[in-house]
């Protein structure tokens, strides 16, 4: 399998603390990985990191076979990488044009927009919701447009930062089922989680923070 | 009793469609409102850059912004005065004692109101705004205007406070304008002259403009504010 992103040595410390100082680590394409560790081991640090909203220091950065520099982020990554927080926001506007934020952004033609936005809110199941209000959205309904608005995206690498951790009952049955179709078709999917069944999902490989190291792998 | 009288009168003047005294006010408002929209747009811009990156002196872009707010109206004028006189380095533009004057000085004063007031309303925004903005593509542009948007509230705020702040000034349009009667008399010099003259009825007749504009300006703000409210659901 072909390595989407290959990283050494990546370092980040707030002052004297590491965060995490891993000696390399691979990303191969098309893949599914679960992120787990403890509670601020440096999960969503290192996701932020992979996604250019913190900074952190690396030897190399080899991105589906090119030399790159992790600072300043590279454009090409930025419009081939999705993060998606944890808790997600909507923008002040209707729920198709949050899906379809990426695409404007890309200059993508109208009418595509509208057929994909159209396709991931089936997919999502939040066609009921088009017109809805965002803010007025409960927190599993938010999960599941966030997927969406990064799905429409059909990123390279997409990163996940715990998308059922502040779900319950029906909500987060309804987010771990949207997840094994994000993964696969070109887009490798980074999870950082603590949740026993999305990390038991079929196909998904380990990785662990601990004491700052990316210690095992089960690749 | 002289201050019912006056009030009274100042209704009267109100009413009957006092020809130079609605030109006092037309004066007020175009000025004020030109110099409020020439300061807004480089004013917000500025504000969302200096709250959303780290560079180097930010704290003192910060300090000067903020500072500058207490700066009293007459000394934007007298500085403003010395670069349009003839000796000036602006004197070839010949806009003193004129309505041009007037704008570039409201500008000046509206210019430190909306910066400070942008720059508070993106600092309070939700960084994750800025960054599912970023994370989707959008360019450095569009996310600008994706968190301006969302603290739009605070953006109006700003354009209101600024207008608050050019519309009631009295040192700069004096001494830039000049308050000639007719061209560059705005409500506030017009006030001062009537006052010192002991013609109280002009001066509160315009002095009730004010406060309705005031009103009607916050009033606005309240409603488009009450309206995204009651549409996501809460008190």
């Amino acid at each position: 399998m072909n390595a989407l992103l290959m990283i050494g040595r990546l370092r980040k410390a707030h002052g004297e603390r590491v965060i995490y100082d891993i000696a390399d680590f691979t990303l191969d394409e098309s893949s599914a990985y679960v992120l787990t560790g403890m509670n601020g081991a440096g999960k969503t640090t290192l996701l932020r990191t992979l996604a250019g909203l913190e900074k952190s220091e690396a030897t190399s950065l080899l991105y589906r076979g090119d030399l790159l520099q992790l600072a300043p982020y590279p454009q090409r990554l930025r419009s081939e990488v999705v993060y998606v927080h944890q808790d997600p926001v909507m923008f002040s506007t209707s729920v198709a044009a949050n899906i379809g934020y990426g695409l404007v952004s890309r200059g993508m033609a109208r009418d595509d927009i509208a057929r994909r936005v159209e396709m991931a809110m089936v997919w999502a199941g939040v066609i009921h919701l088009r017109k809805a209000n965002p803010a007025s959205l409960s927190g599993g309904e938010k999960q599941r447009i966030a997927l969406a608005r990064a799905k429409v995206m059909e990123p390279k690498l997409l990163l996940l930062d715990e998308p059922t951790a502040n779900l319950d009952g029906a909500a987060r049955e309804q987010v771990i089922a949207l997840i094994p179709a994000l993964t696969g078709a070109g887009t490798t999917v980074v999870m950082a989680c603590h949740d026993r069944d999305l990390i038991g999902l079929p196909g998904m490989r380990r990785l662990k923070l601990r004491d700052g190291d990316l210690i095992y792998r089960f690749n | 009793m002289p201050l019912l009288d006056a009030t009274l009168a100042a209704f009267g003047l109100l009413f009957a469609g006092d020809a130079a005294l609605w030109r006092i006010v037309w004066v007020s408002l175009k000025t004020s409102v030109a110099g409020l929209l020439l300061a807004a747009p480089p004013a917000v811009v500025l504000g969302y850059l200096v709250a959303s990156h780290r560079f180097r002196g930010r704290r003192l872009v910060i300090w000067l912004t903020q500072a500058s707010l207490s700066l009293p109206t007459v000394l934007i004028g007298l500085l403003l005065y010395l670069m349009l006189s003839r000796q000036g380095p602006l004197g070839s533009l010949h806009w003193l004692f004129s309505q041009s004057g007037i704008v570039a000085g409201q500008c000046l004063i509206a210019i430190p109101v909306l910066l400070a007031f942008t720059l508070a309303a993106v600092q309070a925004a939700d960084p994750r705004y800025a960054e599912t903005a970023i994370g989707h593509g959008a360019s450095p542009w569009r996310t600008m205007t994706t968190v301006l948007y969302e603290v739009r509230f605070g953006v109006m705020a700003a354009v209101i406070s600024g207008f608050g702040r050019v519309i009631s000034e009295v040192g700069c349009a004096l001494m830039v304008g000049g308050n000639i009667a007719g061209e560059t008399r705005t409500i506030t010099t017009a006030i001062a002259l009537e006052t010192s003259k002991g013609e109280f009825a002009q001066g509160i007749a315009l002095g009730i403009v004010l406060v309705a504009v005031a009103l009607a300006m916050n009033g606005a703000l309240m409603l488009v504010q009450g309206d995204a409210h009651s549409a996501r659901g809460r008190p």
